[in-house]
């Protein structure tokens, strides 16, 4: 199976809103998911400038898809049924 | 501004730049220094003024503090350093007790182009470098009109790239006097010795290192390491500037990116990014990828990125907020976070070029972020202002 890529976004209006702790995906994700799903943290997605409405930061991106006002329970909801 | 006249501007640093710094030790078992060191950087000079107050602890402080900072005043605001000298050591008083004036000082005025004057009145004779061989100079000899043991040497040297002159108080000549080995202490030809030894193992020193080792080596020189006197060292050393960019903010019409990108590659120096934003535009302009380090660090900073062709990358705002909170503080701590690392990166600079995108991130403006977020004009205004009045770099801010 691809490997997928998980994306913390670490600009400035993410860090604020809490991707900095988001970093406990890094260990959360692979002892759940294996090494299926590849966590990095990412410079500025430029999310914060465009994307409004949908939600507001912090982003995580995998692969393509974003997720607004991420958390580590809605980033491992979204992990769960993505890899179901 | 064509690209010429923008590379001339963005230079803006002269041929030569002065690094001036200092080092003291107190009198053993004093709790004050009694001598004082006072210096400016003003546009196309630097001035400084080492005093040394008569005696030592408090009084001496008192004293020397006064001296120095009221010539400094003096040639800060326009005049002559011989009138200004002249009028000071005509006006210092007579201390009842030991009949001598109450503080003796070295006053320097050193242009960007290498022109210097120096005046000394009582301390003991600077030290000029050049090639590894010190320079000697017939100074100008001014008698003083109202007292008649004081007057005050004039020297006009002209400095070239490579200099070095090394200032001190009577405490380095005079260490370890009355030990068996220096009876007459070390004396202006053991510090030449000295100061050669070292300049000829590592030749290019910074001032900062070398005033340390002078004032180092005067205390280990006293007997059981106890410094009979206020032990203090000045050290200048003209060399190349080494010049620096820190690029922050996107430019305010996007259609500049690529020209800026363009500039920013062609630079010689050391360069610096600061914004997530600002480094995705040269990414995509200059087509290389911007990476993360470290996935993440333990500070409470996003971590530095990696970028080919820039020095240091890191996110905007709160890595300059930091930084600044770092410049501001007495000591600099520099921890290994991003905004450390930038810290280290301004003060490894002489001159600092700051090109600040004038565009607004309106993500920024979201009143549900927390109020730490500051306008990065305002913090670039800050951190330039202290690089220049503490540390003594120069600093030049673009708004592009």
């Amino acid at each position: 199976m691809k490997q997928i890529e998980l994306k913390i976004c670490l600009g400035t209006s993410c860090y604020v809103m809490g991707s900095s702790h988001l970093h406990e995906l890094v260990d959360m994700v692979p002892s759940r998911f294996g090494d299926i799903v590849n966590v990095v943290g990412h410079n500025c997605l430029g999310q914060c400038s465009k994307n409004l409405e949908a939600g507001g930061p912090p982003y995580v991106q995998v692969d393509d898809e974003i997720i607004p006002d991420a958390s580590i329970e809605k980033v491992l909801q979204y992990l769960e049924i993505k890899l179901k | 501004m064509t690209r010429k006249q923008w590379r001339k501007q963005a230079a803006g640093c002269p041929a030569m730049f002065i690094d001036i710094d200092y080092a003291q030790v107190k009198k053993y078992n004093q709790n004050a220094y009694g001598d004082y060191f006072s210096s400016k950087r003003v546009p196309g000079r630097v001035i400084a003024v080492l005093s040394d107050g008569l005696g030592s602890g408090i009084k001496a402080n008192i004293l020397s503090c006064m001296t120095a900072i009221m010539l400094l005043k003096f040639i800060d605001a326009g005049a002559d350093i011989k009138k200004a000298c002249e009028i000071i050591m005509n006006s210092l008083p007579v201390c009842k007790v030991r009949k001598i004036s109450y503080a003796t000082f070295s006053a320097l005025d050193c242009r960007d182009d290498g022109e210097t004057h120096i005046v000394e009145e009582g301390n003991p004779q600077f030290i000029w470098i050049r090639d590894g061989q010190v320079l000697e100079t017939m100074p100008q000899i001014v008698p003083s009109e109202t007292f008649s043991k004081r007057k005050m040497q004039l020297y006009d040297l002209k400095l070239m790239d490579g200099d070095r002159l090394v200032f001190c108080s009577d405490g380095v000549t005079q260490s370890g006097l009355g030990s068996p080995e220096l009876r007459l202490g070390l004396r202006r030809d053991g510090l030449i010795d000295f100061v050669l030894k070292k300049i000829a193992v590592k030749p290019d020193i910074s001032s900062r290192e070398l005033s340390k080792t002078v004032v180092n080596f005067a205390q280990n020189t006293e007997i059981d390491r106890k410094a009979q006197d206020d032990i203090s060292a000045v050290s200048i050393y003209c060399r190349e500037p080494r010049k620096s960019i820190v690029f922050t903010g996107p430019p305010y019409h996007n259609g500049q990116d690529g020209k800026y990108a363009a500039l920013f590659k062609e630079f010689t120096g050391k360069k610096a990014v600061c914004g997530g934003t600002t480094s995705n535009i040269l990414a995509r302009e200059l087509n290389t990828p911007v990476n993360i380090k470290v996935s993440f660090t333990s500070g409470s900073l996003p971590p530095p990125m990696e970028m080919e062709g820039a020095d240091l990358v890191t996110e905007g705002i709160l890595t300059l907020t930091r930084a600044l909170e770092y410049l501001e503080s007495p000591e600099v701590v520099v921890n290994e976070d991003a905004a450390g690392q930038l810290v280290r990166f301004f003060l490894e600079s002489d001159c600092i070029d700051f090109w600040v995108g004038a565009k607004l991130n309106q993500a920024h403006y979201d009143p549900s972020l927390p109020v730490e977020i500051e306008i990065r004009k305002n913090v670039i205004k800050k951190i330039s202002k202290l690089l220049e009045e503490k540390y003594i770099k120069k600093v030049s801010l673009q708004y592009i």
